[in-house]
């Protein structure tokens, strides 16, 4: 059984970082809703609805005006939180592959184990409907973040994470696109601040396959990791 | 002696700008400060250039000089994209501060400050997350941002 920390629910912001969901956002949010949490959408320069829909199932938005990039939004609303004297920050998909029930277990873990960054592990969980050759790839990510990174990690690249806002102040993403996957797990390392991985469902489905990295993605992410140290 | 004042000239003009990105790029910076030194060096002394270029296997001296100049062309080129991403992360802060500014807050009741949340919401933080001054790992907010958003929850 899992506790849950904050009955107010004031202090807990969910951050979703959207680009063009407005197919999905309005039953994202809607889950989300259920949970009590404070909602901020980072409408990453949509050219949809997204930003109007969102506003409509409740939540507060933070809207680019012109797209920058998953990483850039996911900072965004990080720093729109801690502006908000958010004492927890979670990250979450728009796409609808993450459950917003799990949300509880993370903040829980985080503070039952007394750590500041509670990582989504779909490998410790449940992945239904994973392609195999997202698995080969996400199996490749892991590898290369714990030669990287040192740290014991079961997944990369995973949306669903909490923070306390002692953990989200040492976050600061300069990676726009999906590298920012592995900065924050490199920014988590350099922290040196305790972490734990908590299971969690992904749930694929056509529209979020369809919406999420392609393979090719590994190189591009590659390229924006190590272009970044040529440069001061 | 027109042809090696020529590229005497445009590799000065290589070798002045490599010291000016320093700063910025080290390392495409000292590569071209090499070559465009290794080419100064070259042209005066073609029969060095000749001797290193049997030597490297790529034929005739001048032959070297051109690969020279190429790999120059690529150096200044990947510095070229490393500005474009310090403008991208300008333009990003500039958008970050400009988006949470003009944030559109959820139309629900005013939220109480801070001070006068709940003692036992503020009982469930960890202890390590009330305690930042005290940390060792402690760093300043990495927002991005430097002031307090205009729009709040409420």
């Amino acid at each position: 059984m899992t506790t849950r920390p904050n009955e107010s629910s004031d202090g807990t912001w969910v951050v979703v970082p959207a680009f063009n969901e407005a197919q999905a956002i309005a039953s994202v949010l809607a889950d989300l809703r259920r949970t009590g949490y404070q909602i901020v959408v980072v409408d990453d320069g949509s050219a949809d609805a997204t930003a109007e829909l969102s506003m409509r199932a409740g939540a507060t938005v933070v809207r680019h005006p012109v797209n920058l990039g998953q990483g850039a939004a996911l900072q965004t609303g990080i720093a729109f939180a801690l502006l908000q004297d958010a004492d927890f920050i979670v990250t979450f998909d728009a796409d609808g592959q993450h459950r917003a029930d799990e949300i509880t277990t993370l903040l829980s873990a985080l503070v039952v184990q007394r750590a500041d960054f509670a990582l989504g592990s779909r490998f410790r969980g449940r992945a239904a409907n994973m392609p195999n050759s997202r698995r080969l790839l996400l199996q490749a990510a892991i590898w290369f973040t714990r030669a990287t990174t040192g740290l014991a990690i079961t997944d990369a690249h995973n949306g669903l994470r909490a923070m306390t806002r002692r953990g989200a102040r040492t976050i600061s993403l300069r990676q726009n696109r999906m590298a920012h996957a592995s900065e924050i797990l490199d920014q988590i390392a350099a922290s040196e601040l305790k972490y734990v991985e908590v299971p969690i469902t992904i749930e694929y489905s056509p529209y979020s396959l369809g919406k999420g990295q392609r393979s090719s993605a590994a190189v591009d992410i590659l390229v924006d990791l190590y272009a970044r140290a040529l440069h001061q | 002696m027109i042809a090696k004042l020529i590229l005497t000239f445009l590799l000065a003009g290589v070798v002045l700008y490599a010291w000016h990105e320093q700063g910025r790029s080290p390392l495409v910076a000292k590569l071209s400060l090499i070559a465009a030194t290794a080419g100064i060096y070259f042209v005066w002394v073609p029969s060095h250039a000749s001797d290193f270029a049997a030597w490297a296997g790529v034929g005739r001296g001048v032959d070297l000089i051109i690969y020279i100049w190429v790999v120059i062309s690529l150096l200044v080129m990947l510095n070229l994209h490393l500005k474009l991403r310090v403008q991208l992360e300008l333009i990003t802060s500039l958008a970050r501060q400009s988006a949470i500014a003009n944030a559109r807050p959820r139309k629900t009741r005013p939220r109480q400050p801070a001070t006068s949340r709940s003692p036992h919401r503020i009982a469930a933080i960890p202890a390590s997350s009330r305690t930042d001054n005290a940390s060792p790992n402690n760093k300043p907010p990495s927002t991005g941002v430097s002031t307090k958003a205009s729009a709040t929850n409420g």
